[in-house]
């Protein structure tokens, strides 16, 4: 199967929900609003794309934007194995609440705890939201977003 | 037998201690001894907390062999004198760090391993990591990133060699205490993101 095959494929699946969609190497980019999310999720599961290999969030302050991208991929399916989907959906900065996709995915478990952790953004249907691997007042700091500053350091002490 | 009399003969213990430390090190001049054999039986604990780890476990495989040095690692911090702490400690792992330090019986050596223990490495303005002479007393520091597993070795035996000099050991059993170390107390509470 080709890429453009998979593209195709995926465009049936989702419909007029894509937003943008775009072809890396080897990756497949979709975007898609973000209260069609789940649906979308939905769907691409029935195509074939069984688990999610990774979570995760980029945060552009100039635009007021975070992009998180949830990258699917199949175990199942040999053809569609060589592919990653990177289904994605952009929201402002200050967006508290997004949709989890604990319910389509149970691998988004722990990747979802770790965008909540590092960005401070709620999951909400996700069952246990706690931080994973930094303590809660590290957490707080919301220490991956652009605008936090780490402070700088010589490494001789005075 | 005192069971049949109805009698138990309670003794101070504290006192039977000092009347054996001051026959054995006064006396008998065991000190050397017991330095001796704490220099050759340095028990290091299982406590990875970071990559560094790698090189721990190739310096007790059979290439490297630190176990001919008298050293070798074991699982309970209960029966462990020594820590070696492989590299960087995050906030969360400090706090482990930490409980098994106290969990250990004296006289305990530290030794920290690579740059992330010595002063961050490269995390050293991180976020998320604590330096391990900031919540226990570090006896050898091992330069490098990661270091040899020659170099674990030779920290072993620089830290034997300090035990034997010094006669850390024997004034621990003179004292109660190791004299030649102050005593670390972490400025934050490590444990505070564990209680909740």
């Amino acid at each position: 199967m080709s890429s453009s095959e998979v593209i195709e494929k995926i465009k049936e699946a989702l419909g007029d929900i894509i937003e943008s969609i775009e072809e890396g190497k080897g990756v497949v980019h979709v975007f898609v609003p973000v209260d069609k999310i789940v649906e979308a999720a939905r769907k691409l599961k029935e195509l074939g794309f069984d688990h999610i290999k990774d979570v995760t969030a980029i945060d552009y302050p100039k635009e007021n934007v975070i992009k998180i991208i949830y990258h699917a991929s199949s175990y199942g399916n040999v053809e569609l194995s060589k592919y990653i989907v990177g289904l994605g959906y952009s929201i402002p900065r200050d967006t508290e609440r997004v949709p989890s996709l604990y319910s389509v995915w149970t691998t988004a478990d722990f990747q979802e705890r770790e965008v909540y952790e590092a960005f401070g953004i709620v999951f909400e249907g996700h069952p246990d939201l706690r931080p994973l691997l930094l303590s809660p007042p590290v957490a707080e700091l919301k220490p991956l977003r652009k605008d936090f500053v780490v402070k700088e350091e010589t490494i001789f002490r005075k | 037998m005192p069971e049949e009399n109805g009698k138990v003969y309670v003794g101070n213990v504290n006192v039977a201690a000092k009347q054996a430390r001051k026959l054995l090190l006064g006396k008998l001049r065991l000190g050397k001894l017991v330095d001796w054999g704490t220099a050759f039986s340095l028990w290091p604990v299982h406590l990875t907390t970071s990559c560094c780890g790698c090189e721990f476990a190739a310096a007790w495989s059979p290439r490297f062999d630190n176990e001919q040095h008298g050293a070798l690692p074991w699982i309970g911090s209960r029966q462990t004198n020594m820590i070696l702490i492989e590299g960087t400690v995050s906030k969360k792992m400090a706090c482990a760090v930490r409980v098994v330090w106290e969990q250990m019986p004296q006289p305990k050596f530290a030794i920290a391993m690579g740059a992330c223990a010595i002063d961050g490495g490269i995390f050293y303005n991180s976020y998320n990591i604590v330096r391990p002479w900031e919540i226990i007393p570090v006896d050898i520091y091992i330069p490098g990133c990661p270091p040899r597993p020659e170099a674990v070795a030779r920290a072993i035996i620089e830290l034997q060699r300090k035990i034997r000099r010094e006669g850390i050991a024997s004034k621990f059993v003179e004292e109660g205490w190791r004299p030649d170390k102050d005593y670390v107390k972490p400025k934050e509470d490590l444990c505070a993101w564990w209680r909740g």
